[in-house]
């Protein structure tokens, strides 16, 4: 699904764009050296240019590395165990966010355990309500710090 | 003498009823996080970091520093029992501890594993204890240009001694201190890379980066390579403990060169990992019954374990007396140092030491707590592994979700460590160094200012990096640190040229 060299490009292209921005974000202030030493964007600016130069070197030997580049990083099985995983995540923070951390949690895990792991709806259920409930008790009324709350919490006036 | 002193003093701060509770707690937390894949050293401490935020200095440290040896022993266990290295550094183990474990003897190989690894993180507290002395005596030659150079040689011994090809070292740290950059300058109050979003003037902060690539990225690993935890049997016989024990003496050879390797590479930020590995090779190469290991061999099994921890309770010396931490877990460390308020460097030892000895003394109590507690809880968490992972793999991570949350109470953060996540699976993919990348998050504000406040001093003059002779020392070691992964492949490359028969035409 995936090859090690599609894998290394990506990977250098990600680098590449972020020392482009350190560079962009840099050039915003003084990138120079003054009477008193190096100015706020003297290292931003350089560390972008290593990070550029390094990701074209890295993207040229990974372009030359030949048969390792061509082997499997990722075969299409785990990638689909891979996405399995990670879309329900990017959906568990997306919902935490409206939500607040407890529905989002109980959400998450009532959805993984049932769909996913295909766990019967008792064990389902006590994970899905038993996580969120230790959560309360331990940041809340233990160690007192507060998490991420919604609608839910304001209109049980728990917020 | 007055080391000893201060350490007696130091015990009078540890035990008091209050901190050999944190220890004990501390200790089976860490365990806890070792055992479970997924969770390992640095994310447990990075997890636990915000409760700290309270509790006065030493308690915290304690607490912390006791869920690193908790974690470290957790580690091992899942090596031996599994096949399945809770943590990187306990991969070395598995090599010998696994095959012991499935020929029936479990026991000894836990035994030999526990025991080893509290001797090998003995050994280095010893020497922490007998090398603080000296620090202080260094304390008063510190100043910016100093530090400057010593946070210059640790990079550098990174791309020298490091696990990852130097180039990719060179990015990881690279883009650490990048990161380390975004918000606020300390120097002139500018916003640096913020790029006007509200969220980017906080700055990104290093636990939410360990959450995502240390836990979140672990998780995508452990479930894309599938796991299947199949144990040996996990009982544990006080007979075989006792017949081990008295056999360990026996291999004082490999128990001592394991703890010499593993004291180098902590102090050294060449990290446990390496130190293992290395330990590994060495017995191997050096054992008279070199050709066994890979079959069940105990000092296959002694040799990581006491380089491990060795270099675990080690790579603390150089995070209190420079701040420089030696390994992921000790930057965390050093991270929650400064958040307490405590400034890490030579002067620490003279202004905190109540809490620098309190440390210390706790790391002897802290190991001792941990042998004797992880033989005792062996089954227990053995059998919390037969738990199916699709419940402790989903739990786990609204564990790291919710610990990105109490960082700093800030929604964007989620969504960072999600980021994280996919990004520390991509690296060890592809062995980008991570190691260095949190290191130069940590440290990368407080090198950025010894640089710009010696230039100050010196009006602009890199000249100051060898104006006094201790300075010029270490700046001209990194240099050459820095320079010999290069040379090496250039001569390598030059003799596989000369080698080369003629072109034929």
């Amino acid at each position: 699904m995936l090859s090690r060299m599609q894998l290394e490009l990506a990977a250098v292209a990600v680098v590449f764009v972020l020392g482009s921005l350190a560079v962009i974000g840099a050039l915003e202030h003084e990138i120079g050296w003054a009477s008193d030493g190096p100015q706020a964007g003297y290292f931003p600016f350089r560390l972008g240019i290593i990070l550029i130069v390094a990701s074209l070197v890295i993207g040229a030997q990974a372009l030359a590395s030949g048969a390792r580049g061509r082997e499997l990083v990722l075969s299409r099985e785990s990638g689909r165990r891979m996405i399995g995983f990670f879309l329900p995540l990017v959906g568990y923070v997306a919902i935490a966010q409206v939500l607040g951390l407890y529905v989002a949690t109980a959400l998450y895990l009532g959805f993984v355990l049932r769909a996913m792991g295909r766990h019967g709806w008792q064990a389902t259920a006590g994970v899905a309500l038993g996580v969120p409930l230790a959560s309360w008790m331990l940041f809340e009324v233990w160690f007192t710090v507060p998490l991420l709350k919604g609608p839910l919490e304001r209109w049980l006036g728990l917020a | 003498m007055a080391n000893f002193d201060a350490l007696m003093h130091g015990f009078a701060v540890a035990l008091t009823v209050h901190h050999v509770t944190l220890m004990v707690l501390g200790v089976l937390l860490g365990i806890l996080v070792g055992v479970l894949p997924g969770l390992g050293a640095p994310n447990g401490v990075t997890l636990l970091l915000p409760i700290t935020f309270s509790m006065d200095p030493v308690s915290a440290i304690i607490l912390l520093t006791s869920t690193y040896w908790g974690a470290l022993f957790g580690g091992s266990t899942t090596s031996i029992l599994f096949n399945i290295p809770g943590e990187p550094s306990s991969v070395a183990t598995t090599f010998d501890g696994y095959p012991m474990a499935r020929d029936g003897r479990a026991t000894e190989a836990l035994t030999f594993a526990f025991m080893s690894a509290g001797f090998g993180a003995l050994l280095g507290v010893v020497v922490i204890t007998l090398l603080s002395g000296f620090v202080t005596g260094f304390a008063l030659r510190f100043g910016p240009a100093e530090y400057f150079s010593v946070y210059l040689l640790a990079f550098c011994s990174f791309i020298a001694f490091g696990s990852g090809p130097p180039l990719k070292t060179i990015v990881s740290i690279a883009l650490g201190f990048s990161f380390a950059t975004v918000g606020m300058d300390s120097v002139s109050g500018a916003m640096r890379l913020t790029f006007d979003f509200n969220d980017m003037i906080r700055g990104i902060s290093f636990l939410v980066v360990v959450i995502g690539l240390f836990g979140i990225g672990e998780m995508l690993l452990t479930l894309e390579e599938g796991v299947s935890f199949k144990s040996a049997d996990a009982r544990i016989r006080p007979r075989a403990v006792l017949s081990a024990i008295a056999r360990l003496p026996r291999y004082w050879v490999t128990m001592l060169r394991g703890s010499a390797v593993g004291i180098w590479m902590g102090i050294t930020p060449g990290g446990p990992t390496a130190a293992s590995f290395m330990s590994y090779g060495l017995a191997k190469r050096m054992s008279k019954r070199g050709a066994h290991f890979g079959k069940g061999e105990p000092e296959g099994v002694i040799a990581p374990e006491t380089a491990d921890h060795a270099a675990g309770t080690a790579a603390m010396l150089p995070m209190l007396a420079l701040g420089i931490p030696g390994s992921a877990t000790a930057a965390v460390m050093l991270g929650g140092l400064m958040i307490w308020g405590l400034n890490p460097g030579p002067m620490l030892f003279i202004e905190r030491a109540d809490f620098v000895w309190g440390m210390i003394a706790s790391m002897y109590l802290g190991n001792v707590i941990g042998v004797i507690l992880v033989l005792a809880t062996v089954p227990l968490f053995a059998a919390m592994l037969s738990i199916p992972f699709t419940i402790i793999g989903p739990v786990i991570v609204t564990v790291c979700i919710v610990g990105a949350w109490t960082v700093a109470g800030a929604p964007f953060d989620l969504w960072l460590a999600v980021v994280f996540g996919l990004a520390g699976w991509a690296m060890k993919k592809l062995d980008y160094p991570i190691a260095p990348l949190i290191l130069a998050m940590v440290i990368g504000d407080r090198a950025e200012d010894a640089f710009r406040q010696s230039m100050i001093m010196s009006h602009g003059s890199i000249t100051v990096l060898w104006s006094k002779p201790l300075v010029g020392t270490i700046s001209t070691l990194a240099l050459v640190l820095l320079a010999s992964p290069f040379i090496a492949a250039l001569r390598r490359s030059l003799r596989a040229r000369e080698q080369l028969p003629p072109a034929q035409e």
